[in-house]
């Protein structure tokens, strides 16, 4: 992360920020209100988060726990969503020991026309809650001016993308980069990343097998490396730290609260929706479009959403003859000797 | 041997579908689920095993359309489609009491359910991919409460090849108005699709008389549960924690309606008996295990009883027969799980008072994120009232993560506390 910093240095100079957790919170609607939206990514290890969840709970959210315990971050609010059973819990612990403001925002789970006028009904309570820390006053002209500034920057990250699979820069700086854009002000991270991208030349070896990704909220530095140092290509990380985070735009029309609800219910889906076969045929095109040789499936402890999902698809790979490797890992917590040997056993069985 | 333990040595020697249907078939036969159920010592009890066996009778017989539920659906809509209700999770409660949970949990695991899942659901699942459960041709959940059925059931609708036929009902948050609205045309149209496919037209009056059985149910388990605030001394066997069917699967039947009030009619004779110990009043928070525990023996043992359970809490209003999809939309909506936990800890606090409970104990059963993890809540916001709370790690299905000495140690630690 360090060697790209300083081509992010504006964007990330902010302290008016609102945190948020899960891809479900359109980060439209914080920019409307004149914050910046900020991901929390937890702090690197709890110990005060520890007396208040069970031991088998999401480290993601217990990580998140301690860094707003320690308001590291500075938040001005936070925006939670009702996307898991932990995702609730943590709401209700902050709501109850911290004094940052906090909104719960209900995300409907099954994908229609009635869920879509639901969730924007539920955003318009969002706003409410927006407007009521009187920063900007969120207008029409604003949201369609923040939908176009975001949708902006997932344009970028989708170049990024494909840079990445082309092996113009490595895995660990695309990773990077999409943590950076979930910290940082978006208007200034667009031209920071649109100069980025020119500045970049060198092409390194294209690397085989392709293999897809999918999981909940990976970000481990430390697998990017040890990826990186092995013979294969994440040409899709199916996880709500990449694709399933920037990929789909926001039609920017008329209507602009109802555009968001519908970009947000039928983005690339978390696990969390009710109809888990449509994340399914999601999953084998993308095993199409990307000529997708084998899947590693990692999983943060703990996460139902994810942990009942594998048994699903594990039937459904069966079936149209793909490789899979379940991998269930704690967050900044993991052997990595462990898991490059289980990664590189899956590899060779591929190759044979 | 008993008639029940006989019934689970031949279930265990062959464990199949078509044999639990046999068995279920024999012991719903009037002479034998008469001659059964008067070894039992507590009313209420009879009348539990009689409607649970002929509900799973029903379910494994060939004659009826089976639609899958998980716990908190308000099953009056089943009975108003036809359907017979079948509800996974609580049969993997009777997997453990079985003792089969074992190889039904096995089953999972082979199948790459994750050991971190609640058993109710790993055990169920595992039962499902050992065929011991009957053929759904409906699968129903819904997300109030937790995650977990809404994942399970859907893996169960692919395994049957249904997928077509599997609905989530998507509780929202927040109770409003709006709220109300999205459920119940989620239950409307829920219900007007399962009648299409099964060619009936939705008999609304049928419907109506269901909802009325409804409050019938809801009128005597209220009573029963009002008359437990008085109650020092109780039916012998008598368990709160085991009459989750009924409470749930049930409403909307004639057969709950018939079972509370004669839980009613039998608690009522223990009013004014007085048992020669002062006990210390508990309220029992989430559910207990099945298999067999000395859980409850240990604390009879320091003087102290369950007065309440949270489970029997009935937390709906009266339902409107004119008005069947908003009055359930309604009753779902004011379940205590739903949304914040403020909404459960309004309710414990109120059964605190009213059944004047000296302490807590919440079971903190192995998996259950929605509940463990609110727990420390829980026990602060008790705290505050002087109530104190135990949380005990446990699991409700797996009998491996049971140990007799640890529990005992922390139920005695705890009751020598209460002095
Ligand atoms: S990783 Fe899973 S448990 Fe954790 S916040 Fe995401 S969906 Fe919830
Ligand atoms: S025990 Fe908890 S996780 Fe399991 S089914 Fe019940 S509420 Fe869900």
């Amino acid at each position: 992360m360090e060697k790209i910093k300083k081509y992010f240095k504006r964007s990330t100079d902010n302290n008016n920020y609102i945190g948020w957790l899960c891809t479900y919170t359109p980060e439209e609607l914080i920019l409307s209100a004149g914050f910046t939206p900020f991901r929390i990514y937890g702090s690197k290890d709890y110990n005060r988060a520890e007396g208040f969840f069970p031991i088998n709970f999401c480290p993601y959210l217990k990580s998140s726990w301690e860094s707003i315990l320690n308001n590291d971050t500075h938040l001005k609010s936070i925006i939670f969503t009702n996307s898991c059973d932990g995702m609730r819990r943590l709401y209700d612990t902050c709501k109850k020991y911290s004094s940052i403001p906090v909104f719960m925002l209900d995300v409907p789970k099954n994908q229609n026309i009635s869920s879509v006028n639901y969730f924007e009904f539920n955003l318009n309570n969002l706003i409410d809650f927006l407007n009521s820390l009187g920063n900007k006053k969120i207008t029409n002209e604003r949201i369609k001016n923040s939908i176009e500034i975001i949708n902006k920057k997932r344009e970028g990250l989708i170049k990024l993308n494909n840079m990445y699979r082309n092996s113009i820069i490595d895995i660990d700086t695309y990773n990077s980069i999409i943590k950076i854009s979930t910290l940082s002000d978006p208007y200034l991270f667009v031209e920071e990343l649109s100069n980025y991208i020119d500045s970049i030349k060198n092409v390194a070896k294209p690397k085989k097998p392709n293999i897809l990704l999918i999981g909940n909220f990976i970000n481990e530095d430390r697998l990017w490396k040890l990826f990186s140092e092995l013979d294969l290509t994440l040409s899709y990380q199916d996880t709500c730290s990449a694709n399933r985070y920037f990929e789909g735009l926001v039609e920017n029309g008329n209507k602009p609260l109802g555009s968001i609800a519908k970009r947000y219910l039928y983005k690339s889906a978390c696990m969390r929706i009710a109809n888990l076969g449509n994340k399914i045929t999601e999953i084998k095109e993308n095993i199409k479009k990307y000529k997708i040789d084998g899947i590693i499936y990692i999983s943060l402890k703990f996460c139902d959403n994810t942990l009942y999902f594998y048994p699903l698809l594990k039937e459904e790979l069966k079936d149209i003859g793909k490789p899979s490797l379940y991998l269930e890992i704690e967050y900044n917590n993991f052997s990595e000797g462990q898991v490059k040997t289980r990664i590189q056993a899956f590899l060779e069985m591929i190759y044979t | 041997m008993s008639f029940k333990d006989t019934l689970k040595e031949k279930i265990k020697q062959n464990l199949n579908r078509k044999f639990i249907g046999k068995i279920l078939a024999l012991a719903a036969k009037k002479p034998v689920l008469y001659l059964f159920t008067r070894t039992l010592k507590s009313v209420s009890d009879k009348h539990l095993n009689s409607v649970s066996i002929k509900s799973f009778y029903k379910a494994y017989s060939k004659k009826s359309q089976v639609a899958y539920g998980s716990l908190f659906l308000p099953y009056e809509m089943f009975y108003s489609l036809g359907l017979s209700p079948f509800l996974p999770e609580v049969l993997a409660g009777f997997t453990a009491g079985m003792g089969i949970a074992d190889k039904t949990l096995a089953a999972a695991t082979k199948n790459w359910y994750s050991q971190d899942l609640c058993t109710f659901h790993r055990s169920a699942s595992g039962a499902v991919e050992m065929d011991l459960f009957p053929k759904p041709k409906f699968i129903i959940c819904t997300n109030l409460a937790c995650d977990a059925a809404q994942k399970s059931f859907y893996i169960y609708s692919k395994k049957y090849n249904i997928e077509n036929n599997f609905y989530l009902i998507d509780v929202p948050y927040d109770y409003s108005n709006k709220s109300i609205d999205y459920l119940s045309r989620q239950i409307k149209e829920v219900c007007y699709d399962i009648a299409k496919k099964t060619g009936k037209d939705l008999d609304l009056n049928k419907f109506k008389n269901i909802i009325k059985n409804s409050n019938k149910f809801r009128h005597w388990a209220k009573k029963a549960n009002d008359i437990r605030k008085d109650l020092t001394a109780y039916p012998p066997n008598y368990n709160g924690l085991n009459f989750i069917l009924p409470f749930h699967g049930l409403a909307g039947t004639k057969d709950a309606v018939i079972l509370y009030k004669n839980m009613y009619k039998e608690l009522k004779k223990y009013i004014g008996k007085k048992e020669n110990i002062q006990h210390k009043k508990i309220l029992w928070l989430h559910l207990k295990p099945y298999y067999s525990n000395d859980i409850f023996k240990l604390m009879q043992e320091g003087n102290c009883r369950v007065a309440f359970e949270e489970i029997n809490y009935v937390y709906w209003p009266e339902l409107d027969p004119s008005r069947p999809f908003r009055s359930l939309a309604k009753k779902m909506l004011s379940h205590y799980l739903r949304g914040p936990i403020d909404n459960r800890i309004k309710t414990i606090h109120k059964m605190a008072e009213e059944y004047k409970i000296d302490a807590a104990i919440i079971f903190s059963h192995w998996g259950c994120r929605q509940n463990n993890a609110g727990a420390r809540i829980i026990k602060d916001s008790l705290k505050n009232r002087n109530i104190p709370t135990l949380v005990l790690d446990g699991d409700c299905v797996d009998k491996n993560n049971y140990s007799k000495g640890q529990f005992r140690t922390r139920i005695q630690g705890f009751i020598e506390m209460l002095g």
